[in-house]
């Protein structure tokens, strides 16, 4: 059985802006938790092999990688993981707890702020995504890795090994803080050709609306 | 209120009355006004005021009646037409433009205004107002509409800003914004309807812009896109427009505020850009020393196998270098020489193919880390860097191999055996390899500076020096023998070559002394073999003939003895043949060794061969048919025609042996000419007219190696005992005695066929003398005296017998000396008779001694054994003649007379 999932480039930019409306939500939600301006944004996306995502990760980023990882469940299904250099990930906790923290304090909490910071970022954008394609999914607890791109990409089971990665590329900017980071959603070909799907009635819509409100204005 | 008047016309009236007061008020304003019949074709002007007259510059009532369209002039836009057209035509009031009046100010654009009025808008008003004047009315706001502008673009840079209401969807923008998107400044800060956002966005970039605006409407914070918009010139340009949404505390997204730059220029560079750096392979990057990333362009990433990003951190970069190359992005922060220009190899992360690159760039002070920025660019020099590796190998294993060669060449020449020189032009000899001591006894040192020829046999001497001339010529020499003398004085044949350089020649000697040697010996051999496969073949024949002449002649004796004369003349007869024979026998010898004293005559080939058909047809089998050929107008030809005879019988008796199954022997005769051409591809040959006499038989043949020995003396394919093997080389050898020569055509089992060529004879066939008994012969006269100078006394006293038979006085001499006394002696002497080898002064000098005082004397030399020249023409001078042994004794006596009855000489 064949699946589509070769995303074109209209799809692709409204995957993006998807990923976008659900990173701004949890944005807003890092932006109550650290008490001070967030900015998330997605500039790009990406589908690929887990071979493919674990080199680029390797070829960007030379240090250990720090990821937080969530598996979900629904209309399509597959782990979530929101990775950082090792660097931007202690930056980001302590963002998140506050500069007073002495670096002995920092890595006792380092886990926990991540694991929260995590499921922030990666519950608002999944959780607006089946939003906004009006479909629901359920999200385990998170769980934080640390290896290089090949250990978090590895297959947990037979059925991911044919898996793809649909790999995204996200600023965080936090109070002049550069952190970089990315978010992987490893799923499997069925779910990817389910979301392509959702994405493409998601287009109809606001294509419809556009041009609905469009055709009003010259009117009016 | 209605002037009633004569001149206003019934449908004016009417117009009027539809119009009211507020077209008698709008008459009479300053605004140029016509009202118009529109049920009227071409819709007649009914009226016009005052203002429309001083508009046009007409005379009252002058445009009365005029078509509406002609009123102005062509060159309206056609939309307006259409939508004038539809107000003529009682739809909707509408304006527009025309070029001008045809009146008037004529030429000046104007705003036309037309309103149709009325029951079922039977009536137009058209009002006419010059833009000049309306531009006039607006300056003044214009001025301020543009210092806005310039102020908005002077504090916002040349960025448009605009400000979306999410709920009211109401798009506000600033003057920037408005004159990108060419929209109305003050409608623009006013506000529009949402869609205009998109309205001047490319086709092709509007989806994504809704989406992104979706996005945004849906919640997301960020908007940041490029996108083209058609400006109001109709251009398209490139705009960045960067925004973001503001939630109310709910966190419902209200207001999208954001900026629109105009990138145009800024794509175009960077298109131009990509392009060079796509097209030229061409990567760039820059980092600055001691930070973690380098900023990098898609090209630069694909050359390093990298996927495509913008940032990577340098230690990505600088891991794909090989090891032991110069790092990409490399640190030389403590002050040490720092090249820009860089070759590297770097193993591409995709493929893992190691590729040559070259960085080139600059290191440029930072303004904002006070560190060093690198700038520069990457490209791949792969092929260059094989082509030079390729090159340098090249190189490399030329010199390599040229050692190679020297190593060998100088192997070759201390351990050859041979000898090798090199000398000057002159012989003197510069080097020598230590061959020469072995084989001659002197070392090369010692040799060298000495003359080549100086170690050469005297005798050999010349001829090498006579071979320095062609060297300097530049001619090679091969093959040459030349006798060196060893030191221990015993000599050595030396087989040279010697080839020429520019001011030296090499040689190459090899010792052949055992070749020569053994060839020696060989040719000994092959002589004696020679010599005694003859004397064996000789004797045999002999002793046979000597067996039939002593047996007879003892026979001879006994009979005398027993006083029985009667059986004499039969054992006398039987003697004579076997000696005849045997004298034929020692021709035949003598024939072969090309000594035979030829007797050359003019010869009829045809008279010949046909003479011969009787004793021919006795020598065939029965089963073989002889045919002759003979050819008709035949040239003679000068030979010796016994020989010739000989030479037929000889070919006649070969082809019958080829015939064992019996056949066909043919004897023909032809002339033949034989060109240069011919002559040039046969060896000893010379161009000229030849008389040939053919020998065919269709017999076994003969395959090409035993043709190429046919002519070799003792040669024979016939059972030991049937053939001596002369044969052929006799036929061979009196051919070429006589100037001419012989081919051999055979194929196997085809037949074989023999030409004798001999040369044309221009001269006619001298009469025979003919021939007669001894008592014939007319007896001398008295006095006739004839000298014999003989050393063989029995062929001495054997000749006086026969002269003093024949009546003349005989004096005899036993050599030269003693026959030279007697010439210079007073006697008479009429004829001297010698034997051409003599001891002590041969026949010939005897004869030229005694002609220096006997000029007259006639000749008469006797001959076994004919020497070189003794067939030439100037051996023998006039009154010269020559018998040859053995001689019949008729033969002899029939000379004589006849050379002592022939004129004198000198006569």
């Amino acid at each position: 059985m064949s699946y589509d999932i070769d995303l074109s480039d209209l799809e692709r930019d409204a995957l993006t802006e998807l990923v976008n409306i659900g990173v701004s939500r949890s944005a807003a939600s890092l932006r109550k938790m650290v008490g001070e301006q967030v900015l998330l944004s997605v500039p790009s996306v990406e589908v690929m092999s887990r071979k493919a995502a674990a080199t680029l990760v390797g070829e960007r980023e030379a240090d250990q990688l720090v990821a937080v990882q969530q598996t979900f469940e629904g209309v399509f299904a597959g782990r979530a993981l929101l990775i950082f250099p090792e660097a931007s990930s202690l930056e980001l906790v302590r963002a998140v707890a506050g500069d007073e923290l002495s670096g002995e304090d920092l890595i006792d909490i380092e886990n926990e702020a991540l694991a929260e910071t995590g499921n922030v970022v990666l519950n608002g954008c999944l959780a607006t995504m089946a939003n906004m394609l009006q479909r629901s999914l359920t999200m385990s607890l998170p769980q934080v890795l640390r290896g290089d791109g090949a250990l978090l990409f590895a297959a947990r089971e037979e059925s991911d090994r044919e898996g793809l990665v649909l790999f995204l590329y996200i600023n965080f900017s936090i109070r002049h803080r550069d952190i970089r980071g990315y978010i992987a959603m490893l799923m499997d070909v069925p779910s990817l050709a389910a979301l392509k799907q959702l994405i493409r009635s998601f287009i109809e819509r606001v294509t419809a609306e556009s041009e609905a409100g469009t055709s009003s204005a010259a009117s009016g | 209120m209605t002037i009633p008047n004569p001149h206003i016309s019934e449908p004016l009236r009417e117009a009027h009355r539809a119009g009211g007061p507020v077209l008698a008020a709008l008459l009479r304003s300053d605004t140029a006004a016509a009202i118009l019949d529109l049920r009227a074709p071409h819709r007649p002007v009914l009226a016009v005021n005052a203002a429309m007259e001083a508009l046009t510059d007409t005379a009252k009532g002058a445009l009365v009646g005029q078509g509406t369209d002609t009123l102005w002039l062509p060159g309206t836009r056609s939309d307006t037409l259409v939508r004038l057209g539809h107000a003529l035509d009682g739809g909707p009031a509408a304006d527009g433009e025309v070029p001008g009046l045809r009146h008037g100010v004529a030429g000046t654009p104007l705003k036309v205004f037309i309103a149709p009025f009325g029951t079922e808008a039977a009536f137009a008003i058209a009002t006419f107002t010059p833009l000049e004047s309306r531009a006039a009315a607006t300056e003044a706001q214009l001025t301020a509409a543009t210092e806005r502008l310039r102020l908005t673009l002077d504090v916002a840079g040349s960025a448009g800003s605009w400000d979306w209401d999410i709920r009211a969807r109401r798009l506000t923008a600033d003057d920037r914004f408005a004159a990108l998107y060419g929209l109305d400044p003050e409608q623009a800060a006013s506000g529009l309807p949402q869609s205009v956002f998109f309205s001047v966005i490319h086709p092709q970039d509007r989806p994504r812009i809704q989406m992104a605006v979706a996005g945004i409407v849906e919640g997301a914070e960020l908007f940041s896109k490029e996108f083209r918009v058609r400006a109001p010139d109709g251009s398209w340009r490139w705009v960045h427009a960067r925004g973001r949404s503001h939630p109310d505390e709910a966190g419902e997204p209200i207001r999208f505020t954001g900026i629109l730059v105009d990138i145009t220029d800024q794509k175009r560079i960077s298109e131009r850009l990509r392009i060079a750096q796509t097209a030229g392979g061409i990567g760039t990057f820059e980092y600055v020393e001691g930070f973690g990333t380098a900023t990098v362009s898609r090209q630069f990433c694909e050359l390093l196998g990298l996927h495509t990003a913008s940032v990577l951190p340098v230690k990505t970069i600088n891991a794909l270098v090989c090891a032991g190359h110069v790092f990409l992005a490399d640190a030389h922060a403590d002050g040490g020489e720092r090249s820009a220009s860089i070759e590297t190899r770097i193993r591409r992360a995709d493929d893992g193919e190691v590729r040559w690159l070259a960085r080139r760039g600059e290191f440029v002070e930072d303004a904002e880390t006070d560190g060093v920025r690198f700038v520069g660019v990457v490209y791949d020099i792969t092929e260059t860097k094989l082509a030079e590796a390729y090159l340098q190998n090249l190189n490399e294993t030329l010199e390599e191999r040229v050692e190679q060669r020297t190593q060998e060449r100088d192997r070759v020449w201390s351990l050859s055996r041979d000898l090798f020189a090199t000398c000057a032009m002159d012989g003197t000899i510069r080097q020598a390899n230590p061959a020469w001591l072995d084989m001659l006894g002197y070392a090369p040192g010692e040799i060298v500076g000495t003359r080549l020829e100086v170690l050469v046999h005297d005798e050999d001497r010349a001829g090498l020096k006579d071979h320095y001339a062609s060297l300097r010529k530049g001619f090679a020499t091969h093959d040459l023998d030349v006798r060196f003398r060893h030191r221990d004085g015993s000599d050595r044949w030396i087989n040279w070559t010697l080839t020429p350089e520019t001011e030296v020649f090499h040689g190459i000697g090899r010792d052949v002394s055992q070749r020569k040697v053994l060839e020696d010996q060989l040719r000994q051999a092959q002589k004696m073999e020679a010599v005694g496969q003859l004397t064996g073949g000789i004797a045999h024949d002999f002793n046979n003939l000597l067996t039939g002449i002593i047996g007879s002649l003892d026979l001879m004796q006994t009979r005398m003895a027993q006083g029985r004369h009667d059986t004499l003349e039969r054992y006398a007869k039987a003697a004579m043949t076997s000696a005849n024979r045997a004298a034929a026998l020692t021709h035949r010898l003598l024939a072969f060794a090309r000594r035979q004293p030829l007797d050359p005559k003019p010869v009829n080939a045809n008279q010949l061969v046909t003479s011969m058909e009787e004793l021919l047809r006795r020598t065939m089998a029965e089963n073989i048919r002889l045919e002759l050929v003979t050819s008709g107008g035949l040239w003679l030809t000068l030979c010796d025609p016994h020989q010739l005879e000989s030479a037929i019988l000889n070919l006649a008796i070969n082809a019958r042996d080829a015939m064992p199954d019996g056949g066909v022997l043919t004897i023909e005769t032809a002339n033949a000419h034989l060109d240069s051409a011919y002559a040039a591809a046969q060896t000893d040959v010379e161009p000229g007219q030849y008389v040939a006499i053919c020998v065919s038989d269709t017999g076994t043949g003969m395959p090409a190696d035993i043709i190429a020995q046919a002519f070799d003396p003792f040669f024979t394919t016939k059972p030991i005992g049937q053939g001596t093997g002369l044969g052929l080389s006799m036929v061979y050898g009196f051919a070429k005695q006589s100037q001419g020569h012989v081919r051999i055509y055979s194929e196997v089992g085809q037949g074989t066929t023999l030409k004798i060529y001999l040369p044309r004879y221009h001269g006619d066939v001298e009469a025979e003398a003919a021939h007669g008994g001894l008592g014939d012969i007319r007896r001398a006269d008295s006095g006739e005296t004839v000298l014999v100078v003989e050393d063989e006394p029995v062929v001495r006293a054997l000749i006086l017998d026969v002269l003093e038979d024949q009546g003349y006085t005989v004096l005899e001499a036993v050599d030269g000396p003693s026959g030279l006394k007697i010439l210079e002696s007073a006697r008479r002497i009429d004829l001297l008779v010698t034997d051409v080898g003599l001891p002590g002064i041969n026949g010939r000098q005897l004869a030229d001694y005694a002609r220096s005082f006997r000029p007259s004397l006639k000749i008469l030399f006797i001959t076994g054994y004919a020497e070189n020249a003794a067939i030439a023409s100037g051996f023998l001078d006039p009154g010269m003649e020559m018998i040859t042994k053995p001689f019949a004794v008729e033969a002899l006596a029939t000379r004589i007379r006849r050379m002592i009855e022939s004129s004198p000489v000198g006569s």
